[in-house]
């Protein structure tokens, strides 16, 4: 932006440089034990299992891309009828072909999610044990994806479960994924709000239904 | 050899509840110290501290430090007045000379049970008080002095008491110095919470190390006909078998 | 003359704090927060180490500001997104107004922002003909009430469902049977739904800056976030310039922590991370991307060295969650944007020490909140800093320096200090003995109306000891 477009800019510098000569008072208490802060996950696939189920969210072991086309098939069997919303994908593109529905497919070339989707499939960017979340970004179907639709399936593979934020977080900056996405999130179970009461409320805007299929093997 | 100490009693106890300092006294002595009362204090300056005006605490505080200049160590039956001299002296006399002294004098300045149990290493003092009393746990002490629960295992060794737990006992009782007129309508609000958790607790007394706390819990327990009573630590630990 | 700040508070604090009702509601939200809240610290292995990292996260982002939010400005700026630096309430307002204007909005929708809250930006944008939209469901809640939020996470916290049922049936005419809370929140969504779809523009806070990525962090649970910045085609991020942190990594251990002390969850549901509009190849997203860095008296609470760290502040809401004055007298007492001890430390700071000094002055100090504040902000403390300048600059009351003046003479006097007491114990006694106690002529009218009377003995403890206490 332009300095005539937005002169309190330098202001607004000039004042915090200003102001940061005196230096903050030390802070009394500096006991810092430099020790974990969480507990170092040993087993992460039993650890994203259990936060699954504290989240809420339906997670779904399968040995190979065949049972991941089964349950993906009896997902969708359980959703009243309607448009699904698939990321263009070669693997959903297969998953896809495999499964036997009448079902309209709008493909993430085509645009966003219509806003009457019964469900968004798309892949992840990495799975993470310590909360139970998926770590997706704009290049896993767009923003819409997870959040459109009343239920969102997702396709993950082992290798993708890494133990913590930090190395999520980590990886991600890393390889980029920020710099090439414009969006990126971790999500961890179905939207929900307790505004009412402190009564914990599944799907408030966003889905209802997390399902995370989770494929071990090929 | 009998241990030195210097008692300092506040202002308010001083002149309101002279009892908690006589029997802070027959505390003290009951455990083998020898203890004196420098006679010029006053007060530590927290009211004015509190307050926002630190330039008249300020030569509170230096006199203070010149009373007790001294003590070898000086015990008070309150968390607040500690907390003023150790947490709050250092930077009030930031830019004085007595910098040093004060932050000296805030390392050997202490409330009683804090001082009973660790720095006499007594738990038991010998008392006896055979009733129902449940704890309340003054702020200054929890939370600046970083009490622990010296005061409770010292109730725990009184014959014959017995301990009742109190809901939301390290919940503030509302009284706050100033606070208790200036926002009488919030700090009354926190009392009566505070009263209906001691109501509940079915305790004959309720005790705590702030005499402060104490007549304020007691001043809403006794206009809402509350059966409770107040009665300050001290005053149980000096109760004798009869 | 109307009232002033400092008066009003007294009022609604009198009616507040005697409010059984209110009282309950409160303490039954606040319950369920204490349990969640202690469920989730002990997830951590070593909380204290958590609240001294994240300390060290905010004490590196403030006293580097400059440094930090232009290597956030950069890199947002890099990839097609705008930055722009507002000095106060009206420099942000107009920027988005003039937006919004420029680009034909008419309706735009809102996820919860406390500093949109801050500059007024709502009436702002109402003020142009643009309908504005709350979507986060406790802030639509109160948007339908014509009222202030309550609390700064959960912000329809005193109203309970019967009560939202029939703000719905009378606004949306939704008509819930049973008051049943989910379907209380299937009508919000309904009606949102059509909102989030049709507005060009959508307006969000954000969590955190996070500089050496060029994104914004916003953590929700609902998914109301995730829409507003999704679907329109213009997406305003305002935020305070004091939200920025160094890296991506920190956000490890500041999301955790954040929902934990907020909520008492592990993590928000939605953790999201926007760094422009959208890239050719994108499927969606908005076309535009604008954050509004907003100072509005920021950059002149950082000049105070002593109260700097107020601006580490994330606000989670745990200092109001654990205040006993919050418990008693609410969110809507405060009668500021942001109410709690945070508030009561900060408003000062951000709208003037004359004003608003009394927030300072309503709290018993008890340090509670110091405790639990997750950054770690010595909270109480500031509030003695912010009651030391109003003696020197707020102008306090002539009778009280007066007052204090007399103290210190008298307690620098060991023999007039025992005089007074002695004197006063006295008169009081004959007073109350004539059964004035309480009444006009009582000066401790205000300790004695509601509160049984003070002891008045016969003797201070000083002469007792001199009677013989010493000798043994």
């Amino acid at each position: 932006m332009q300095q005539s477009e937005n002169p309190s800019r330098d202001r607004i510098l000039a004042r915090i440089r200003a102001g940061l000569h005196t230096p903050a008072a030390e802070s009394a208490d500096t006991t810092s034990s430099g020790g974990a802060i969480f507990e170092p996950i040993r087993n992460p696939l039993d650890r994203f299992q259990q936060e699954c189920v504290a989240n809420l969210t339906e997670c779904v072991l399968t040995a190979d891309t065949t049972a991941s086309a089964l349950q993906l098939a009896k997902i969708l069997q359980s959703l009243p009828e309607g448009e699904v919303f698939v990321q263009d994908d070669p693997s959903l593109r297969w998953l896809i072909d495999v499964v036997p529905s009448s079902r309209p497919i709008r493909w993430s070339s085509q645009g966003a999610p219509a806003e009457t989707s019964q469900a968004t499939v798309t892949l992840v960017e990495a799975l993470i044990a310590q909360t139970g979340s998926i770590l997706v970004t704009a290049s896993c179907g767009g923003r819409g994806a997870s959040v459109v639709a009343p239920c969102h399936i997702v396709f993950s593979t082992i290798a993708q479960l890494v133990p913590d934020l930090q190395t999520a977080l980590r990886n991600a900056f890393r390889e980029g994924k920020l710099a090439r996405n414009s969006f990126a999130c971790v999500i961890s179970g179905s939207s929900r709000t307790a505004d009412i009461e402190k009564i914990l409320v599944q799907g408030a805007h966003g889905p209802r239904r997390l399902v995370i299929i989770l494929q071990t093997g090929t | 050899m009998p241990r030195r100490v210097s008692l300092f009693v506040p202002c308010f106890v001083d002149q309101l509840l002279p009892e908690v300092a006589v029997d802070t006294v027959k505390v003290l002595r009951r455990v083998g110290c020898e203890v004196e009362f420098p006679e010029d204090q006053t007060c530590c300056g927290q009211p004015a501290f509190n307050t926002g005006y630190w330039n008249d605490a300020r030569p509170c505080a230096e006199n203070f430090l010149r009373v007790f200049q001294n003590a070898e160590v000086v015990v008070c039956p309150s968390g607040s007045c500690p907390t003023m001299v150790r947490m709050f002296y250092p930077e009030l006399l930031s830019s004085s000379p007595l910098r040093a002294d004060a932050i000296a004098l805030g390392q050997r300045t202490y409330e009683l049970s804090e001082f009973l149990v660790k720095v006499a290493g007594v738990t038991d003092v010998g008392a006896s008080f055979p009733h129902t009393v449940t704890y309340h746990a003054s702020c200054h002490g929890l939370r600046e002095l970083q009490l622990r629960d010296e005061p409770v295992q010292l109730l725990r060794n009184v014959k014959g008491l017995k301990l009742m737990e109190m809901a939301r006992f390290d919940e503030c009782c509302g009284f706050g110095g100033t606070f208790a007129t200036k926002f009488e309508s919030i700090s009354i609000a926190m009392g009566t919470s505070k009263a209906e958790n001691v109501t509940a607790t079915g305790a004959e007394f309720l005790t705590a190390i702030d005499s402060s706390c104490l007549l304020h819990i007691q001043g809403i327990l006794g206009r809402s006909g509350a059966p409770a009573r107040t009665i300050h630590l001290a005053s149980i630990l000096a109760q004798d078998e009869p | 003359m109307s009232a002033t700040a400092a008066q009003r508070f007294l009022q609604d604090a009198a009616v507040k704090s005697a409010d059984l009702v209110h009282r309950g509601i409160i303490l039954h939200g606040l319950e369920s927060y204490d349990a969640a809240h202690l469920r989730g610290r002990a997830r951590f292995k070593d909380w204290e180490a958590a609240r001294q990292k994240c300390q060290e996260i905010k004490q590196e982002a403030i006293n580097h500001l400059d440094r930090y939010l232009l290597q956030f400005e950069e890199k947002v700026t890099s990839r097609g997104g705008h930055v722009f630096w507002a000095a106060n309430a009206e420099e942000a307002c107009k920027y988005v107004v003039d937006l919004a204007s420029r680009c034909g909005v008419r309706t735009v929708v809102k996820s919860k922002s406390m500093v949109t809250e801050e500059i007024y930006l709502s009436p702002a944008l109402e003020k142009a003909g643009i309908k504005v939209w709350e979507t986060d469901l406790g802030e639509f809640i109160v948007q339908l009430r014509n009222e202030p939020p309550y609390h700064i996470v959960t912000p329809a916290m005193h109203l309970n469902r019967r009560q939202i049922s029939e703000l719905f049936r009378e606004k949306i005419g939704a008509d819930i049977e049973g008051d049943d809370p989910s379907r209380l929140v299937t009508a919000a969504r309904l009606w949102l739904r059509r909102a989030f779809f049709a507005a060009e523009m959508g307006i969000s806070g954000a969590n955190f800056l996070v500089a050496d990525s060029g994104v914004i962090a916003i953590s929700t649970n609902e998914g109301n976030g995730r829409l507003c910045t999704s679907v329109p085609r213009i997406h305003v991020a305002v935020t305070g310039i004091e939200k920025v942190i160094p890296r991506l990594e920190d956000l490890a251990v500041l999301w955790p922590v954040l929902a934990t002390s907020g909520t008492g969850q592990p993590i928000t549901t939605y953790s999201t991370l926007i760094g422009g509009p959208r890239r050719p190849g994108e499927p969606d997203g908005p076309e535009e991307f604008h954050v509004v860095l907003v100072d509005n008296g920021r950059s002149q609470l950082l000049a105070d060295a002593e109260q700097r760290e107020v601006l580490h502040c994330i606000r989670c809401g745990a200092c109001l969650n654990i205040c006993p004055v919050y418990r008693h007298i609410g969110g809507h007492t405060y009668g500021t944007t942001y109410p709690g001890p945070i508030g009561s430390v900060l408003t000062p700071h951000l709208s003037g020490i004359r004003e608003f000094q009394h927030l300072s002055y309503a709290s018993s100090l008890c340090g509670a909140c110091t405790s639990v504040c997750p950054v770690k902000i010595n909270l109480h403390h500031h509030l003695l800093y912010n009651r030391r300048n109003a003696t020197t600059e707020g102008g306090t009351k002539f009778t009280e320096r007066i007052g204090f003046r007399a103290w210190r003479y008298t307690m620098l006097h060991p023999r007039i200090y025992a005089f007074a007491g002695w004197l006063g114990r006295a008169a009081l006694r004959v007073l109350y003995g004539v059964g004035l106690a309480g009444s006009i002529l009582d000066p401790m009218r205000m300790w004695n109306r509601r509160r049984s009377p003070v002891p008045l003995p016969s003797e201070s403890f000083r002469a007792r000891w001199r009677k013989g206490l010493a000798a043994k």
